[in-house]
């Protein structure tokens, strides 16, 4: 059975030494998490989570550039009227069409992956979720229950107040 | 950056977050001042419709007036978030953190504002959506070669894209007013926000979100108004027809941005006391940019001319004489006088550089930027090829009226985001705070 | 491009104007007018630049008086092949037939302009307002010619209805069309005889003489617009 026990930090060296010391106790970055009003800047290697969000937005990008290429030449070709002599089909008059749908491509996809990575809306009802305190620095660790004295302990070597048991909010 | 300048957590939050509680007498008087003059803007426009577009003042030749003007000008004014947004994010210039918001709300809004223009000056405007591709009974599409067409693709997808900037940011500012808030606007909050906890996993989204967006957002707003642009120089139209056109309106938008920008942040520091965190050196900053970009503005406009110039093609030199010596001639001097020497003078002497001269130099690039984009609308379609058919064109009162009434709705709109949101980025700020410890 | 084999086009409408013989007298305005329903404007709107004529008499005067030259030409549509207004139209309401007409689709007009203002010759006419004709005028219409509303861009067609007319006609008699067949309006109406419609692509045709003609210039041809009206110069 895993509960969340939390700890807060003023400074973030005291919140590093904490999380270190958790991973050397055998914790991963999906048992670790950090929360704060303003965005903390770990050191690499500390909390590091992969990413895959450029890479996404680049597939999501190419992938309505091919419909968008696709749909107005079947437009085009469908609908062929001949105007000023020119192609039924033309790639650069039409080019602009293309990138601004594949910029729009990339705008959904940054939207819509920045809401699944940052597991917004996704949040499970059973963790809780701790009220930050201005300025400070919340860590929250999911050990199992057995696991809970020696965890405690160490997050208050590290400096961390208000170590308790953190129960979902009414 | 000493202690002593850094501002005390809890005081950040009560500056920022004061001016969304209550509303003074002057903001209910202004908002509903502002309302009116919007309303009358939208009776014109619904005369208009009725009516017929005739009631407008354009005419042949000149079958784009006003309206046109209006429409180039607000897409250009949309540029102010988009260069202080992204190109300052990009460039990781932590001086943009308390500006952002006010910029990219801007943005969003001229965009609403540029947008309805294309549906003002529609002959048939209930039919305006024969302009989107959609299946229909008739087997009929839209004419993707037509750079109107480049047009409807280009600002629905800059709008979407400054609407989700504007709006990624506000998340974690709405998640933290949730915690204190009652009624509608909790409900408002709670929805914005997402479940925004604070986590680091959310925080990193967000940043890379953000990074991601600042690139795309740049990459599009170049295309935008360089598609704006191409309406006039896929035209074959003696002084429409140039390629500087689409660089011309990228700085010529990014020109006016900035001086919308300037005298918005003046506005906002002045009637929200927020004097410590816009400061003098945001306007500073703000003031050469705005130098540089008149002198960038000044060099497109005399390579522009001088082309033209000693090109000597007649057709061209007609336009050029009336815009330079002739019946355009008051409109193009007073257009250089406020949009080079004023701020020329004003921002680049350093003993006359402050946040009046900058505020007084942008409001005369307000009025130079429209006044350009008239010029490089009217004088052209008025002197066409066979000059039998050459004309004057002169507006009506009904876009005189959406004139006026779109700059009203901007500040309307400006003045309800500012009492539902904080119009300085408070996580941004606050971290910015830490950063300079 | 499209790699199907379209059959030759029948015809490919023309025309020619003799300016020698042109006296500048607007005939053509007046027939065109009462044939193709173009709306009428008051004294007020046509000062307002909103009068309509789809063939107009451009006049331009040379030298002092008394030694004042004026120079006519009736310019209307000229139907080019490469038109810069076919292009620009988002919606598609403008565009060439395979008879080498620049055909303007009323219901399919919304009222963008832009194909007004990219024609060189400004040839192209705007209804500003749903149109009106003062009592009895509106018993006069042409029952072949749709009426224009508010909002929807407007031009020369070749007289189309009287090109379709001539083809049933044809077609009913069982007969090829020969030259001679189709009068346009202003042509029809021409007391100089000064204009010729035809077919450019029947050698025999008077149009396709007169385009052949050492006095055949085009309007503007340096553009680029190809257009398929001869005017011929007048002899010096």
């Amino acid at each position: 059975m895993s509960l969340y026990l939390t700890g807060t930090f003023r400074d973030k060296r005291e919140a590093i030494q904490a999380i270190e010391q958790l991973k050397a106790n055998g914790y991963g970055p999906e048992d670790l998490t950090v929360f704060s009003d303003e965005p903390v800047e770990l050191p690499r290697g500390v909390l590091d989570r992969k990413s895959y969000m450029s890479l996404v937005v680049v597939s999501g990008a190419v992938v309505f550039f091919l419909l968008v290429v696709a749909f107005v030449y079947y437009s085009q070709y469908n609908y062929p009227l001949v105007t000023g002599g020119m192609p039924i089909f033309s790639f650069w008059p039409t080019g602009v069409v293309f990138y601004e749908i594949t910029m729009l491509g990339a705008i959904l996809t940054t939207l819509g992956w920045f809401v699944w990575e940052s597991g917004l809306l996704r949040r499970d009802k059973g963790v809780p979720v701790p009220v930050i305190e201005p300025e400070a620095i919340c860590l929250r660790v999911r050990c199992a229950a057995q696991q809970y004295e020696a965890t405690a302990a160490v997050l208050e070597r590290a400096g961390a107040k208000n170590v308790a048991k953190l129960e979902k909010a009414a | 950056m000493t202690a002593a300048t850094t501002i005390p957590y809890q005081q950040v939050r009560d500056d920022l977050w004061r001016p969304l509680a209550g509303a003074s007498k002057r903001y209910t008087l202004t908002l509903a001042l502002l309302c009116a003059v919007a309303l009358w803007g939208l009776i014109a426009w619904g005369y208009q419709i009725h009516k017929g577009i005739g009631v407008a003042g354009i005419r042949r030749p000149v079958f784009w007036g006003f309206y046109l003007v209006d429409f180039v000008f607000w897409i250009g004014i949309s540029h102010a978030g988009t260069l202080i947004s992204a190109i300052l994010r990009l460039t990781d210039a932590n001086w943009r953190k308390p500006v952002t918001r006010a910029a990219e709300a801007i943005t969003a809004f001229a965009l609403m504002i540029g947008g309805m223009f294309p549906l003002i000056h529609l002959g048939r405007v209930w039919l305006f959506y024969w302009l989107f591709p959609y299946p229909n009974s008739r087997l009929l599409w839209p004419n993707f070669r037509s750079p109107l067409m480049w047009d409807v693709t280009a600002i629905s997808t800059y709008l979407t894209g400054s609407l989700i900037f504007l709006y990624l940011p506000l998340i974690p500012d709405v998640a933290q007013l949730a915690e204190h808030a009652t009624g509608l606007r909790l409900r408002l909050y709670r929805v914005m926000a997402m479940g925004w906890s604070g986590s680091d996993r959310e925080w990193h989204a967000l940043e890379r979100a953000m990074k991601l967006m600042a690139g795309i957002i740049l990459a599009v707003a170049v295309s935008v108004h360089s598609v704006v642009a191409w309406d006039f120089a896929m035209a074959i139209t003696p002084m429409w027809h140039s390629t500087i056109f689409a660089p011309y309106f990228v700085v010529g938008a990014i020109f006016s941005g900035l001086a919308g920008l300037i005298v918005a942040l003046n506005i906002i520091r002045k009637t929200m006391h927020l004097e410590r965190y816009l400061t003098p050196h945001h306007f500073g900053n703000l003031a050469k940019l705005l130098l540089l970009m008149s002198l960038l503005w000044l060099y497109f406009t005399f390579a522009e001319h001088l082309t033209v110039w000693y090109g000597n093609e007649p057709k061209e030199m007609n336009v050029f004489n009336a815009r330079v010596r002739g019946h355009f001639s008051p409109e193009f001097w007073v257009m250089v006088f406020v949009n080079f020497v004023v701020p020329f003078v004003l921002l680049g002497i350093k003993r006359l550089r402050s946040i009046t001269t900058a505020t007084i130099a942008s409001i005369g690039v307000l009025i130079g930027m429209w006044l350009e984009r008239y010029l490089i609308i009217i004088p052209p379609l008025s002197l066409p090829r066979l000059a039998a058919a050459a004309g004057r064109y002169s507006p009506s009162w009904v876009e005189i009226s959406i004139t006026v009434a779109t700059f009203a709705s901007m500040g309307a709109m400006y003045l309800v985001f500012s009492k539902l949101f904080p119009i300085v980025s408070v996580w941004e700020f606050e971290a910015d705070e830490e950063e300079e410890e | 491009m499209s790699g199907q084999q379209q059959p030759k086009p029948q015809h490919s409408w023309g025309m020619a104007i003799d300016l020698d013989r042109c006296t500048g007298c607007q005939a053509c305005v007046a027939a065109c007018h009462a044939e193709n329903n173009l709306s009428l404007s008051d004294a007020e709107s046509a000062a307002k630049g909103r009068a309509m004529h789809w063939i107009r008499v451009d006049r331009y005067y040379e030298g002092e008086f008394p030694d004042v030259r004026v120079k006519y030409r009736p310019v209307l549509c000229q139907q080019c092949d490469e038109a810069p207004c076919e292009p620009v139209c988002p919606v598609y309401a403008t565009y060439h037939n395979d008879e080498g007409l620049n055909v303007q689709v009323y219901n399919r007009c919304v009222g963008t302009r832009y194909c007004g203002n990219n024609c060189p010759y400004s040839v192209r006419f705007f209804n500003w307002f749903d149109p009106v004709w003062a009592a009895p005028l509106q018993l006069q219409h042409n029952p072949d010619v749709s009426i224009r509303e508010g909002g929807v861009m407007e031009k020369c067609t070749f007289c189309l209805q009287r090109i379709n007319r001539a083809k049933d006609d044809a077609r009913t008699e069982g007969r090829p069309m020969k030259d001679g067949d189709v009068q346009t309006a202003c042509v029809q109406s021409c007391p100089a005889e000064a204009m010729v419609f035809g077919d450019l692509n029947d050698p025999d045709s008077r149009v396709s003489q007169m385009a052949k003609s050492g006095r055949a210039t085009q309007l503007l041809g340096e553009l680029g617009t190809k257009p398929r009206v001869f005017y011929l110069e007048r002899a010096k």
